[in-house]
């Protein structure tokens, strides 16, 4: 018996069921933003662009992750309670009426986190791995 | 009014210059394009007559079609422009079942917004009228979870856009969202039989007050109506007083056409109820009619199941004596058609969404339609061995996309 084999195999499914039932993703802001913390209607009004400004006045621009994404689905259950397929379907509403298009997905926490980090009225959410010094986590009450 | 095409045309030509260059916000898109449709079939065990999804179309399902692809089935393409962050195009092309049967593309949308404040904008040009909850996206069947409106209270109005001018204003606080829309304008709308119904002077007020999972829902609209049909009214009137004010009474010349709505929707993600209540009123043979659905629905992961209860009334006479001289019957059957044609029915919808992959559903949908006695329900097309107040069955398959 190869006990290398056996314990990176062992690691290996390990890792996959941990990735599986990996904590949800953090909201983040940038150091520089005005935001502290954010209510669950909040910031499910601002991801169904519904809530448009920061208290400043200023345009929130809220950046989402690609669709298919794990950070995707996990955080639209996790925190708005629904499906990717109804994001969908509330944002076809808003598009075909010529009322808003959705926000901006990027295609990796790292450019999430990028692109968070260099806006202070951008709001996003990452795996907890990408919060570095340059972003704050949003409690969400 | 504008010319429709002169409208469109002036559209087109600005959307097509905004380039990407223009947007001053680097996250927005300066020119997105975007699309939906739906591919439908329809099956009805009425074979006497259609059941369509828009009262003035041509054809459906049942005496034309055993199975019907035209009562749902559409394309819509959009193109949005931003040119800056203030102000916003928007042409939409929808191709459908047309009132001659025809499938040539028409404008669905086609406006220039301008932000007068971020809370604040004003639309110069084509727009969908917000009369119902859903009138707005009423042909998105992707972003609906039935099949189709409910025809019950979403076929009591017949002007569905209008071109005009349109204000809406939105306020937040307290955790409270309020929309306010007020749209003025007019339209002209085909009739199947080359006939054309004249919208003038019409505005709707509709205002969305939302709270977390709570949506409360108010609308008044207003129009004068016009439909020409000299030779009915001028054979009334040729019988003097009496025919004169039976002509008065039901010609819709310049009458008024009045739409009060109410609606309320609880959606907090998984579980969904929604309910809306319509009331039109009108001195013509349109009649006055009420109409309401209730709907609600559960999300299982991919799958939703969904019933719909609906109810649809004429609350004004549905018949008239007419005038007494004998040589007046064929007017006065004339009339009486008229006035019996207004659609009266209760029915219980059945169906499922699945959302099977990204930005597609299939959908399933069965309909019970019990017609009032001496209706034809929302059918249309009636042949000779057709019988009023029946009951129909329909069971419909979409498959709906965006893109």
């Amino acid at each position: 018996m190869n006990w290398r084999v056996v314990a990176t195999g062992c690691w290996l499914v390990l890792s996959v069921v941990a990735g599986a039932a990996s904590a949800d993703p953090v909201v983040v802001v940038s150091a520089q933003s005005p935001l502290s913390t954010l209510s669950r209607d909040e910031l499910t009004d601002i991801y169904l662009g519904r809530l448009v400004r920061l208290p400043n006045r200023e345009r929130i621009v809220p950046i989402d992750q690609v669709e298919r994404s794990p950070e995707h689905d996990a955080f639209y259950t996790a925190y708005l309670g629904r499906s990717a397929a109804q994001i969908k379907a509330h944002w076809s509403k808003l598009i075909f009426t010529g009322r808003g298009q959705p926000p901006r997905a990027l295609g990796s926490g790292e450019a999430v986190a990028e692109a968070v980090a260099a806006n202070p009225n951008a709001i996003g959410y990452v795996d907890q791995a990408f919060v570095d010094e340059r972003l704050r986590v949003l409690p969400i009450e | 009014m504008m010319g429709k095409a002169g409208v469109t045309g002036a559209l087109m030509v600005l959307l097509l210059q905004a380039t990407p260059g223009w947007a001053e916000d680097p996250d927005t898109p300066a020119l997105s394009f975007d699309g939906f449709g739906t591919v439908g079939a329809v099956h009805s065990n009425e074979d006497q007559a259609d059941f369509v999804s828009e009262p003035f179309v041509s054809e459906g399902a049942g005496y034309s079609a055993d199975v019907s692809a035209r009562v749902d089935s559409r394309l819509g393409l959009q193109l949005t422009a931003n040119f800056a962050p203030r102000h916003t195009g928007v042409v939409q092309i929808i191709v459908e079942q047309r009132h001659d049967g025809s499938y040539t593309p028409t404008v669905e949308w086609a406006n220039l917004g301008y932000a007068v404040t971020p809370d604040l904008t004003v639309r110069v040009g084509r727009m969908v009228l917000p009369t119902f909850m859903a009138s707005q996206h009423r042909k998105v069947g992707y972003a609906n979870t039935w099949v189709r409106p409910p025809l019950e209270v979403y076929g009591l109005v017949p002007v569905t856009n209008i071109d005009g001018v349109d204000v809406a204003y939105t306020a937040r606080g307290h955790g409270l969202n309020n929309r306010l829309q007020v749209t003025f304008g007019g339209t002209d709308i085909d009739l199947p039989d080359d006939r054309e119904v004249k919208a003038r002077d019409g505005f709707t007020l509709a205002n969305t007050l939302a709270r977390g999972p709570v949506s409360l829902f108010a609308s008044y609209s207003e129009y004068r109506l016009s439909l020409e049909l000299r030779p009915l009214f001028d054979g009334f009137r040729s019988f003097g007083p009496e025919g004169v004010a039976i002509a008065d009474r039901y010609e819709l010349d310049d009458k008024a056409f009045k739409v009060l709505a109410v609606g309320a929707s609880y959606d907090a993600g998984a579980g969904f109820l929604t309910g809306e209540w319509g009331r039109t009123r009108s001195h013509s043979f349109l009649s006055s009619s009420r109409g309401w659905y209730l709907t609600t629905g559960y999300h299982f992961a991919s799958v939703t199941p969904y019933v719909v209860l609906a109810r649809r009334v004429v609350t004004s006479n549905t018949s008239d004596p007419g005038l007494s001289a004998p040589q007046a019957q064929e007017l006065n059957a004339t009339l009486n058609g008229l006035l019996s044609d207004r659609p009266q029915q209760r029915s219980i919808a059945a169906g499922a969404r699945w959302d099977f992959a990204p930005g597609v559903a299939l959908k399933g949908q069965f309909d019970y339609l019990d017609l009032d006695d001496g209706s034809r329900g929302v059918l249309i097309n009636e042949q000779a061995d057709f019988r009023r107040g029946g009951n129909v069955c329909v069971l419909s398959l979409t498959l709906d996309f965006v893109f």
